[in-house]
């Protein structure tokens, strides 16, 4: 056995290091598709490590501290503050809020800021930076009577003032003292309402904006003193103030939805590398079967002096490998060295600086994927090699064998193949995902391959289609080595990619673009006093064309036990975790509001008195795993309250519409200190004069215009969706390079061809004409399968998994497969033009 | 290196070949081509058997059906004692290393390795410890010593051909099959060829059976036999054997 091996591997060697034999130079393909894929998954692998080492590095910095406690409506007690005192070595106090900035001129325009009214210890961590750069207290503090403030560029130039100019905020009027270039714990999310105003927290009282309800972040952070365990820390607090309320938070959880947003685009980036390797498998195939279809003389004189069929499976296996591990090798090369550029060029402009650095697990699951991949796509091709036929060499025209393979042989590429399936569901970060991956890949490759079949079959079935051109397009394209199975495959699946990724991409910015406002209102307004409620009504209700305003009161408050049982401790499916993340608006009504259907439980009489009940968001319940007459504590104002769920409600979050997840039956949340928010349809004319009449007669109401955040939103959608398809996009390359292989495996033939056209005395233009039908009809069938497949993919993912509405975007899907189309063509031409270039007697005398 | 065999062992030792109504019909696109059909065929050792007959009348067929290359449909096949209707592909890659020297009209060369290499690489499937010194002493045996890290595309037709004399001789087979070795050579070169190969056969006391066109060559052997529509149609001493 180890005998067998050795002499397998000095043949294998011997063979390679004899110099580039028959067909080595169609193994470029085989590198070529191996370097991309393993590049692209180990690329994707070390950025997403970079950002997460990033996130991990700056925890503390992005944090304001080792740890953040976050109350919601009201600031720590005395006590508690105290106690925190006692426990760590240094603690600010951070107070954060939504507000309208505006600026003197009654005729300029305002804007909803951001409002951070820090203390005199902010930052614990990192630093803030300033233009001018001056110290942090000395911008903000009271001078002449005006106390100062810190703000975004951004602020500057919505509400056209510059450094030095004056501002009001609530009651309070700031002059600009400073430009905010860097805020340490300005935490990058991928949405936020408005842009930075930083203020003293000594200032907050005189702007009037601290009222009793109003949605106020109070955050205290903390530096633990050095050799304290931070976890130790929390189970301490915990235990202390078991119902105080506030969302602790450490270092390691310092950016959440940034780690989330990273999780998400790195799975989907990985299966976009993935389907990189699968489309270059492809070419793999086809590059190891070309080789080995050019070697089929050399392996018929080994089978003739003796070697097994084994032996030869053996020696080529091993070439196999050999290659493999030079392309893997480039592909991690490159997959580190792109990432760790990137980051180290352009890390500095991102919210949180990815940490440069070479990333061994990233790089071992690309290398991982690599290998298997390339021994799995290589394998058909390797056990057809050995049923080469040694006595063919005695004929003079040793043909490659075309058999199927032996049955060990497709049992082990099966086996690799459910080796490819399990590496991707364990290293991938969602399981789930994963298994629709694979089933999906597993689906569209049978439908691609299917599809290539049925075209082989019927372009054999055609009888004599008229004139010589049209037979011989549809004579190559039955022929069995036609080059349709492997470019309708693997170029199809670049196409369905790319299409499935366009037409996603245009249902998303659909909804947020047109149909959500057509839907949604002009305004959110926050933070309405109930004093205020009757004139704020009346305020709005007179600008003329607003219609529909709706008023609802609101406080918030934290999900602290399901069904009695702590959160932490109860399973929640992870479309529910975003509602035990944080604070969750909360109301009340006596009667149910119009944009919900009841779907389980009744709602409770208008007049209702009696214990704590609840209506829930449907999908929620099922989340949490409760029902009806089950209960749910939150802890509202540092109350913990339990209320029986009585009713289910299926909401169209998608509706913009107003709704809660939870609303409580009258009689429990009416006595505690709350706010009113209200939504208004305007016409977009009629905005400014809705936003003057409510920023200046209420100066604590905030107001939010839903058409400038679903803006907002619209183009941060389109900069991920542009980067996405940079990715998806290489998909694509990877089936131009199988095309590329194919067309190049073809070339021989196309030269004979070509010659003996020119012999037969076919003018240069026809030879020409009949390849661009070829291939045109190649690009033509490829276009239409892959845009299928993905069209078919991005309704299932817009429908069953995204729950959407789904509409066929045409030109988004035409655009893409026109593009696969136009390459086909172009890489066809290429190739065909090299062939008609070729003098006519050495190819006659060689065939 | 084996010594040739003398009387007495060629005695008792079974033939080198024997068939017996031997078949191979193979399918093709216009339907069954019977290309053997029934050869009855018995080759001692140390024999020397020239093979001539009509282009498809089934001279290579038989070749290739006694090394084992191709599966008889009929009748049985035996080599130097072994039938080789019951081994697998492995015991007949197994068997044809240990027993069979081939040579072919296009050389067949492996074009990634050196002449040497060539010559080597048979005897390293038969597990010879001293490969490379055995090839070297072949070709040095077919007069090429000075080329011997040369690659195929680097040595001339003649040159090609002596390799792969080299090759089908260095592990003292029983049983040497010739296909047209000198089809494609010279005749100059051919006759240098051909005195190497029967020179050797000499030295060895190898079987030969030699496939050709040209009946001056098949006259060399010792009998001849003419193939003529997938039977024998003659099987006689060679002429210039009969005259000695």
């Amino acid at each position: 056995m180890a005998s067998g091996l050795a002499l397998s591997c000095r043949i294998a060697w011997r063979d390679l290091a004899g110099g580039p034999g028959p067909g080595f130079r169609g193994l470029a393909i085989f590198l070529a598709c191996l370097v991309l894929g393993v590049t692209a998954i180990a690329a994707v692998g070390s950025l997403s490590r970079s950002f997460v080492a990033g996130l991990d590095r700056d925890g503390v910095k992005l944090l304001g501290g080792d740890v953040d406690l976050r109350l919601t409506h009201r600031a720590a007690e005395p006590e508690q503050l105290a106690w925190l005192a006692g426990k760590s070595r240094a603690r600010s106090d951070v107070i954060e809020m939504r507000t309208m900035a505006r600026p003197l001129d009654p005729k300029a325009r305002r804007s909803l800021a951001e409002l951070k009214a820090v203390d005199g210890a902010y930052p614990l961590a990192g630093s803030l930076v300033t233009d001018p750069a001056l110290p942090l207290p000395g911008i903000l503090a009271a001078r002449d009577g005006v106390w100062g403030a810190a703000v975004d560029g951004n602020l500057l130039t919505r509400l056209g003032l510059k450094t030095g100019d004056r501002v009001r905020v609530g009651e309070a009027e700031f002059a600009i003292r400073a430009v905010i270039v860097k805020e340490p714990d300005r935490v990058a999310s991928v949405f936020s309402f408005g842009p930075r105003l930083m203020i003293s927290r000594d200032a907050l009282p005189a702007t009037g904006l601290v009222q009793p309800g109003s949605q106020i972040r109070y955050h205290h952070r903390l530096l633990l003193p050095r050799g304290v365990s931070v976890p130790a820390f929390i189970e301490d607090l915990k235990e202390r103030f078991p119902d105080a309320g506030w969302r602790i938070r450490a270092a390691d959880e310092a950016a959440p939805g940034v780690r989330r947003f990273v999780d998400r685009l790195s799975l989907f980036m990985g299966f976009v590398g993935l389907t990189v390797l699968l489309v270059g498998g492809i070419g793999i195939t086809n590059a190891v079967s070309g080789y080995l279809d050019r070697r089929a003389a050399t392996i018929a004189t080994l089978k003739c002096i003796g070697a097994a069929g084994r032996l030869i499976f053996a020696v080529y296996l091993i070439q196999v490998l050999i290659l493999a591990a030079v392309g893997v090798t480039l592909g991690l090369a490159l997959g580190a060295a792109l990432p760790w550029l990137g980051v180290v060029t352009f890390g500095h402009l991102l919210p949180v600086a990815p940490e440069p650095g070479i990333h061994p697990t990233a790089l071992a699951t690309a290398a991982a994927f690599g290998l298997l991949s390339a021994v799995t796509f290589a394998l058909w091709p390797l056990a057809r090699a050995r049923e080469v036929r040694a006595g063919d060499l005695f004929r003079d025209r040793v043909a490659p064998a075309r058999r199927r393979p032996r049955t060990e042989y497709l049992v082990l590429i099966g086996l690799g193949g459910a080796a490819l399936a399990a590496l991707t569901v364990a290293t991938a970060g969602d399981r789930w995902f994963a298994y629709w991956f694979v089933g999906g890949a597993i689906l569209f490759l049978s439908v691609l391959r299917g599809a290539a079949w049925a075209v082989g079959r019927l372009a054999r079935a055609c009888k004599r289609p008229p004139g010589a051109r049209l037979r011989l397009v549809v004579a190559n394209l039955g022929r069995p080595d036609s080059m349709v199975p492997s470019v309708v495959t693997s170029l199809g699946l670049g196409l369905a990619v790319l299409v499935a990724v366009a037409l996603i991409d245009a249902n998303m910015t659909r909804q947020v673009t047109e149909r959500l406002p057509e839907r949604a209102p002009a305004f959110f307004f926050l933070d309405i006093q109930p004093d205020q409620v009757a004139a704020f009504d009346a305020a709005v209700t007179a600008v003329d064309g607003t219609a529909n305003l709706r008023r609802v009161p609101s406080l918030r408050g934290r999900i602290t036990r399901i069904d009695g049982r702590p959160v932490d401790q109860v399973e929640i499916a992870a479309d529910s975790q975003w509602a035990i993340r944080g604070d969750r608006a909360l109301t009340y009504a006596a009667t149910r509001p119009e944009a919900s259907a009841i779907v389980a439980g009744e709602w409770w009489p208008a007049d209702y008195s009696g214990p704590p009940l609840i209506s829930l968001d449907a999908n929620l319940a099922r989340g949490f795993g409760i029902g009806l007459g089950d209960t749910l504590t939150l802890n509202v104002l540092g109350r913990p309250i339990t209320a029986t769920v009585a009713s289910l409600r299926e909401i169209d979050w998608r509706s913009l519409r107003f709704d809660f997840a939870i609303i409580f039956a009258p009689g429990t949340l009416e006595g505690a200190p709350h706010s009113h928010v209200a939504a208004v349809e305007a016409p977009a004319s009629a905005e400014d004069a809705v936003e003057r009449a409510v920023a200046d007669r209420f100066h604590n109401v905030s107001a939010i215009r839903v058409r400038e955040a679903l803006e907002a939103a619209a183009r941060i959608m389109e900069g991920v969706s542009w980067a996405v398809r940079g990715v998806a996009a290489v998909t694509i390359a990877a089936g131009a390079l199988v095309l590329a292989g194919t067309i190049a495996a073809g070339h021989r033939r196309r030269v004979y061809d070509a010659v003996v056209f020119k012999v037969l005395g076919a003018g240069r233009g026809r030879v020409l004409g009949g390849y661009l039908l070829e291939y045109g009809a190649l690009g033509l069938l490829t276009a239409i399968v892959g845009a299928g497949v993905g069209t078919a993919a991005a309704w299932g993912i817009v429908v069953h998994l995204m729950n959407s509405d789904w509409a066929f975007d045409a030109p988004a899907a035409l655009s893409t497969a026109l593009f696969c189309l136009a390459v086909t063509l172009l890489m066809g031409l290429y190739g065909t033009w090299r062939a008609m270039g070729q003098k006519a007697m050495p190819h006659l005398r060689n065939q | 290196m084996t010594a040739p065999l003398d009387a007495a062992a060629a005695r008792t030792a079974p033939p080198a070949v024997r068939t017996r109504d031997l078949r191979l019909t193979l399918e093709s696109e216009a339907g069954e081509v019977n290309i053997l059909r029934g050869i009855d065929l018995t080759v001692g050792q140390g024999e020397t058997v020239g093979i001539v007959g009509p282009s498809g009348s089934g001279k290579t067929s038989l070749l290739m059906v006694v090394g084992g290359l191709e599966q008889a449909t009929g009748g049985t096949v035996e080599v130097a004692g072994q039938d080789l209707g019951v081994l697998d592909e492995d015991g007949l890659a197994r068997f044809r290393r240990e027993n069979l020297g081939i040579v072919f009209q296009d050389f067949h060369l492996i074009p990634t390795m050196s002449a040497l290499e060539n010559v080597a690489v048979a005897l390293e499937f038969a597990g010879r410890k001293d490969a490379f010194a055995r090839a070297a002493e072949e070709l040095a045996a077919v007069g090429l010593s000075h080329r011997t890290g040369h690659y195929p595309g680097q040595l001339s037709g003649g040159e090609q051909q002596r390799v792969a004399l080299a090759r089908a001789f260095a592990g003292s087979p029983r049983l040497l099959l010739a296909d047209e070795p000198t089809g494609n050579l010279d005749e100059h070169t051919s006759d240098q060829i051909v005195d190497l190969l029967f020179g050797m056969h000499a030295r060895e006391g190898t079987t030969l059976l030699l496939v050709t066109h040209q009946r001056s060559l098949a006259e060399r052997c010792g009998r001849m036999l003419t193939i003529r529509d997938g039977l024998v149609a003659q099987d006689r001493p060679a002429l210039r054997q009969a005259g000695d």
